[in-house]
């Protein structure tokens, strides 16, 4: 079996056993989130030995160079040795200058960086408490329109960093966020293509910065988006929405909620998942977003795929939530 | 003469063909229990590498290959049944390419000859 070298010791790995999953049965304490190789939060670095290519995705070209890789899916086959990566490395401290609840649940946090943070609208940004605990939120800004970053925060029962968010933070604060990552964004060309957006609760965060960042850059084709949320007061743009509707013939809003007393349109109780598939009827040359909840991202990326879309039109971003919340 | 892989499109053919294949491989109450909650941008990949295979173009694989990538699937059940309707779904997506019968069936004896490895016999 192969093993790694922390701290000068020698530690080994079980079969199909991660570095990060070894280090923790160890005792160390090693900064993880997702465990699923999205957050970025495990970023080690090695700095002896070969780094499995799966270890290094979604990192950026000059962090792979440097032998950065995230420890949640690193099973490296030959000796490696690794160090923590330093606290820092990605980090860069921003203002609050918005701490706002839009419903119940959901608090919207507007961000100004200490410096500029380069990301395309759709990415999410990782968000730390403290050296140790971190939890990635997607943009709902797009860089070029807004002068903050925005990210809309659900309270997570028992989440050790929403609740904080939400309770403890406030206007003027200042928070450590983590470079912009993920490939769920708008991309020029085709503007005539139809376009789906679909998501629920804070999956609406994403497509709200691509539909914005579509439009800004000048998307002729229709723009279908798909809210779904468990009642209407979830939802939380519902205005928004509707002005950009009004304000874009090309930008079409939907509601799907599960349980509501009277609906007006477009509110409807009809499921999300049947409401995406009767708008796209042939969705073979569309592009699609899907985002939030990852049961509605995979089925229905699934069912657009079988319907005639193609996979590499298909682009998602499933919430993964962090083990111990 | 020009080889099997030119005669059916080469790259471009495998990139049309593999989600036309995906396709029917997912509708197929068949074979579709084994790709359940498979990651469907890899299985994409597979395929492509599976395709370029059997089409006859430039592959690395090897025996050894197709019987570690099947064992945990012979383990759940895959027998010649399957191997069967993926050879026929294989044939129906090159019949609707517009590939002609002979070369179809050179390239189901292709796949006919992984069969043993595959099933890990």
């Amino acid at each position: 079996m192969p093993h790694i070298i922390f701290d000068e010791q020698r530690i080994e790995l079980d079969e199909g056993q991660t570095v990060l999953s070894a280090l923790l049965d160890r005792g160390y304490d090693i900064p993880n989130s997702c465990r699923a190789g999205v957050c970025q939060t495990c970023l080690m670095q090695a700095v002896e030995g070969e780094v499995p290519e799966t270890a290094q995705t979604g990192l950026k070209d000059t962090l792979k160079t440097q032998g950065y890789f995230l420890a949640c899916s690193c099973e490296p086959q030959t000796p490696l040795r690794v160090v923590a990566s330093e606290a820092n490395i990605l980090r860069c401290p921003a203002t609050v200058i918005e701490h706002e609840l839009l419903c119940a649940d959901i608090l919207r946090l507007r961000l100004e960086p200490e410096q500029g943070v380069d990301y395309r609208a759709g990415q999410y940004i990782t968000l730390w408490k403290d050296d140790m605990i971190g939890r990635s939120y997607s943009l709902a800004s797009v860089a070029e329109l807004d002068e903050y970053l925005e990210l809309h925060i659900r309270r997570i029962p028992d989440g050790i960093v929403s609740n904080w968010l939400h309770d403890e933070i406030k206007t003027g604060d200042t928070l450590q966020i983590q470079a912009a990552t993920g490939n769920c964004f708008y991309i020029p060309g085709s503007a005539e293509q139809k376009m789906l957006l679909a998501g629920t609760g804070t999956g609406l965060a994403p497509l709200i910065g691509i539909a914005r960042d579509a439009l800004r850059q000048g998307h002729s084709g229709d723009i279908q988006l798909i809210h779904g949320t468990r009642q209407v007061d979830d939802l939380y743009l519902h205005q928004t929405l509707l002005d950009m509707a009004t304000q874009h013939a090309n930008f079409h809003y939907h509601a799907s909620v599960l349980q509501a007393d009277k609906l007006t349109a477009p509110i409807s109780t009809v499921p999300l998942e049947q409401r995406v598939m009767e708008l796209a009827t042939d969705p073979t040359d569309w592009r699609i977003y899907l985002c939030g909840d990852v049961d509605m991202v995979n089925t229905l990326k699934k069912k657009l795929f079988l319907a005639g879309a193609s996979i590499s039109n298909i682009y998602t971003d499933p919430f993964v939530s962090a083990p111990d919340a | 003469m020009s080889s099997l892989y030119e005669r059916i499109g080469g790259q471009a053919a495998v990139d049309k063909a593999v989600e036309i294949f995906y396709r029917k491989v997912l509708a197929d109450d068949r074979i579709n229990e084994f790709f359940d909650g498979v990651d469907m941008e890899q299985q994409i990949n597979k395929q492509k590498g599976f395709l370029t295979m059997v089409f006859g173009g430039p592959n690395n694989y090897t025996g050894k290959d197709m019987r570690e990538g099947h064992k945990h699937l012979v383990a759940r059940g895959l027998n010649d049944s399957h191997v069967d309707a993926v050879i026929e779904l294989l044939g129906a997506t090159l019949q609707e390419l517009g590939v002609v019968a002979e070369d179809i069936q050179a390239v189901a004896d292709i796949a006919n000859s992984v069969r043993d490895d595959v099933l890990n016999r």
